[in-house]
């Protein structure tokens, strides 16, 4: 791929960018829009045009061609997301959670967890943290939006992990850094530069084994939540370097070894023996 | 026997209701075969105007006031004429050595013809927008149309339409900073300098000035006259701007200020209140506002997404629907119906001196329709329009 | 001449945020995007299909004055054409746009807002890119004025502004429409058709048409057109935020 197609709204996209190799119908993803000539003109011919200023972004084996655009927006829920959330207050039926602090608060039921019942429901407090998914978003002035940390049909928390966050720490990020931390996470990390060019969780993983190792939750809204509970002395420490690794990442857009040489530095500095 | 189906028939108010942009499109492009001309909603043809009418003097206690009433839009303009004196402008004697400056003007105007002071008085602009001399509001009064609650704040609606014909007095320079000022000569000329002050404005008298200049005392402003010009719109059926525009223009046009003069004894202004003294003011130019709504065949642009042709494609299309369909529909002087069908608006003020066409203000917004033909269109269909209020306001 | 500056989301808070700088006029702006939001609820602004969009004008150093309502509606007429209301998230919610106001020359009371106004427009639809609201299209925008010989100057400083006899505010969207005009003083036809040429080009660039039919771009005094510098300050912030991405490629 050469250098990548930047569009800004209104632009048509160029027919050779678009992946051809699939009979499939093309698929649209955000930022783009067909539109069709108006009915008076003779030529009848569809155009893609962007509406979201970004760069074209194809998948040649869906056949499916998309505008990445500004990484770092507000997060707004949709569904399927994993989100961090933080337990406000709860009510009969339902927890009152925040995931993002200008939005309105979130519910999550008191039985949305695995193997909850009205007895043996889990009782979380305030500030207590969860890790959920995004279960509906509402239409429409005053919509709930709806979080569960369980999977309707089976009843079983899917994926792995998901119910209340103990002990461990939140950092802040980046909805953008969020995003490619979930995608390094979610592939096999085979690849010499990472996934999305973030080598930072395989090398803190590789040299935290003699702690512990750690466990790591990222969730969409900006929030990755870490704990070393296994490291024992060195636990709080070692889970601050980690936060302090990816929040650096995040700032200074670092590359592949510059993220390398962070890691090192920062364990360094924080007396942490690898 | 078979019921019959209840009719689907509409009266035609109802239908203007349920489906107000496919009414307005049926009137304006009538079937080709009914050898019909294209008709607004309202019966007018779209470059046709509603009927206007003025009337001035009608609010007793003001200085001059005006009613202009366009279709069901309705202005009722007020203004009140205040003395402000010199000596509570805080800045005033440090920003302006008032004296000097005055007589240098004068020395000018009397060397000049009185076209060249009209362009080259450089206080005026300063004094009037400086001191805030015209203060006009607008307010959209409760029950002018059905969306204005009691109570409610001043629109944004209004505070633009106020600042729109701030803006446009300042820039037409409608009235003369010199009809605001309340001079004072000192005693050796006494109580005739003012009036010889006033006979300068009007004639221009030579050997008068020159006169002056000798005397050595220098003539000195010691209070201005502050316009409060008050709109009310006491009812709106779309276009408010022209309406209010009209009415302020007839209101100062109807003003008539005192006499005023310093009494140097007791230290205030003096008013006379002989109305055979009073004068009216001497207004620059007739500035005339024609306001404009452009309508759009295709009521479904926003939801089919069709390519927007580009600017070049567009005059092509343009000039091949001339004699085919029509697409879109330059409305003059919009009701409130049409208004809220429209959204490219446009508007014009024009003046017309010695039988030429001045464009003092032409603003469009809000769409890509009109462009160099059609806007030349539009500043031509003003022109005339300014025949019209022309008469209208010599009338009343 | 000395071209604008601009950067993308400056603010970390808002959905989308923009500031812009213009040597010539002396303006600076800094704006702000959030969309899509839940508006409290009110008759007259809910569009039950479209977004509402809603513009905030506020001053640095002169007290607020109505002038900034009139401004208000002039960008809201612009970009209200521009952006897609309809898109899917956006219907019954706002648009929100703020912009401040934060250096350059005051406004006074009776100043007319027109020297401002291209600024104003385009920190909005930078904020509004930064913010990925859908738009159909971009816009340029630029500020001419005229005086009474009939020099053209290209965005006048407030002095060169105060003493002209008409000033012109053209913006003109990506595909060449003219957009937004907003024109004050007195002038003729003639003198506007040649402002909206010359407002044309700073915008698009010159292209002339030969008397060959050729259509030759030229580089006059102008520089680089508008619109060529508001793309490249979206390319630079995108290759800055997709550098990860586009550096493995």
């Amino acid at each position: 791929m050469s250098s990548p197609l930047v569009l800004l709204p209104g632009d048509e996209i160029p027919s050779e960018y678009l992946p051809s190799t699939n009979s499939a119908p093309l698929r649209l993803g955000p930022g783009l829009r067909l539109l069709s000539q108006p009915p008076s003109s003779s030529a009848p011919s569809h155009v893609l045009t962007a509406t979201q200023a970004g760069i074209l972004s194809t998948d040649n084996k869906k056949n499916a061609v998309s505008i990445l655009s500004a990484p770092n927006r507000r997060y707004i829920p949709t569904v399927n997301d994993l989100v961090i959330a933080q337990v406000h207050h709860s009510s009969p039926d339902y927890f009152h959670c925040m995931v993002t602090p200008q939005a309105p608060h979130v519910v999550l039921g008191q039985l949305a967890f695995e193997g909850a019942t009205k007895k043996t429901r889990p009782m979380l407090k305030q500030g207590d943290l969860v890790y959920a998914r995004v279960l509906s978003v509402g239409l429409g002035a005053g919509a709930e939006v709806e979080l569960t940390c369980v999977n309707p049909a089976t009843g079983k928390a899917e994926p792995g992990g998901l119910g209340h966050l103990t002990g461990g720490m939140v950092f802040d990020i980046s909805n953008g850094m969020a995003a490619r931390l979930m995608r390094a996470s979610s592939s096999s990390a085979d690849q010499q530069d990472g996934v999305a060019g973030l080598v930072v969780l395989d090398e803190l993983g590789k040299k935290l084994e003699k702690v512990g190792g750690f466990e790591i939750a990222v969730g969409r809204n900006g929030k990755v939540w870490v704990d070393c509970s296994n490291g024992g002395d060195a636990a709080v420490k070692a889970t601050v370097a980690i936060g302090r690794c990816l929040t650096t990442v995040d700032q200074h857009d670092l590359s592949p070894a510059d993220q390398k040489k962070l890691v090192s530095r920062i364990l360094r500095e924080m007396k942490i023996e690898v | 026997m078979a019921s019959t189906a209840p009719s689907l028939t509409l009266p035609p108010s109802q239908f203007a209701r349920l489906q107000p942009h496919a009414y307005l499109l049926a009137h304006l492009s009538p079937p080709a075969s009914s050898n019909q001309p294209s008709i607004r909603a309202n019966g007018r043809a779209p470059a046709q105007f509603r009927v206007t009418s003025a009337n001035t003097g009608s609010l007793t206690h003001t200085n001059g006031s005006a009613v202009v009433r366009v279709g069901d839009t309705t202005a009722v303009c007020g203004v009140r004429a205040e003395i402000l004196p010199t000596d509570d402008i805080a800045s005033w004697s440090v920003s302006h050595t008032s004296s000097r400056t005055t007589n240098k003007r004068q020395k000018l105007a009397n060397s000049d013809s009185e076209e060249q002071q009209e362009e080259e008085d450089p206080n005026d602009k300063s004094h009037i927008q400086d001191l805030n001399l015209l203060v006009p509001n607008l307010s959209l009064s409760t029950g002018c149309a059905p969306g204005f609650i009691p109570g409610a704040p001043p629109s944004a609606l209004a505070q633009s339409l106020s600042h729109q014909i701030l803006n446009l007095l300042h820039s037409t320079r409608l009235v003369r900073a010199e009809d605001l000022r309340v001079w004072y000569q000192p005693p050796s000329l006494g109580g005739e300098s003012l009036e010889r002050h006033n006979a300068e404005e009007q004639m221009d008298v030579d050997d008068e000035g020159t006169g002056k200049e000798d005397d050595g005392e220098k003539a000195e402003v010691k209070a201005f006259w502050v316009l409060y010009i008050d709109v009310m719109i006491v009812s709106l059926a779309g276009n408010p701007f022209d309406a209010a525009w009209a009415a302020v223009l007839a209101a100062l046009r109807d003003t008539k200020l005192p006499k005023a003069s310093w009494d140097v004894d007791n230290e205030i202004v003096v008013c006379s209140d002989k109305v055979s003294e009073a004068r009216k003011l001497a207004l620059r130019g007739l500035p005339v506002a024609s306001s404009f709504g452009v309508f759009e065949a295709d009521a479904a642009a926003g939801w089919r997404a069709v390519i927007v042709p580009d600017a070049e494609e567009e005059r092509l299309i343009e000039e091949g629907a001339r004699k085919g369909i029509q697409r879109r529909w330059v409305l003059a002087d919009p009701d409130g119906y049409e208004e809220g069908l429209s959204q490219e608006r446009a508007c014009v003020v024009v003046d017309k001196k010695q039988g030429k066409t001045v464009i003092v203000k032409m603003e469009k917004n809000g769409g890509w329709a009109l462009d160099g033909q059609a806007l030349k269109e539009v500043v031509e269909i003003s022109a005339r329009r300014w025949e019209e209020v022309k008469s209208i306001l010599e009338q009343c | 001449m000395v071209g604008p500056t601009a950067s993308l989301t400056p603010l970390a808070r808002a959905d989308g945020s923009a500031s812009y700088h213009c040597p010539s006029t002396g303006s600076n702006i800094l704006g702000s995007v959030n969309a899509p939001v839940e508006l409290p609820g009110r008759r007259d602004a809910l569009k039950p299909e479209d977004a509402t969009v809603e513009v905030f004008v506020k001053t640095g150093t002169a007290p607020a004055s109505v002038g900034e309502r009139y401004v208000e509606g002039i960008i809201r007429g612009v970009v209200g054409r521009l952006i897609l209301g309809r898109e899917r998230g956006y219907a019954r919610r706002g648009v929100v746009i703020t912009l401040a106001i934060v250096g350059g020359e005051s406004v006074g009371r009776a100043d007319s807002h027109l020297t401002l106004l291209p600024a104003l427009l385009h920190t909005a639809l930078l904020a509004l890119l930064s913010a990925s609201v859908p738009l159909s299209m971009t816009f340029s925008a630029t500020v001419l004025s005229v005086d009474a010989s009939g020099k053209i100057t290209r965005e006048p400083s407030a002095e060169v502004a105060a003493a002209a006899k008409s000033i012109h505010v053209l913006a003109f969207t990506s595909k060449g429409h003219l957009l937004l005009n907003e024109s004050e003083g007195a002038f003729d036809f003639d003198t506007w058709e040649k402002v909206r040429q010359r407002a044309s080009a700073i915008c698009h660039g010159t292209s002339t048409v030969g008397a060959d039919g050729d259509i030759a771009m030229v580089e006059d005094a102008d520089g680089q057109p508008l619109e060529g510098t508001i793309r490249e300050t979206v390319e630079d912030q995108v290759h800055r935020d997709y550098a990860w991405k586009i550096d493995a490629a």
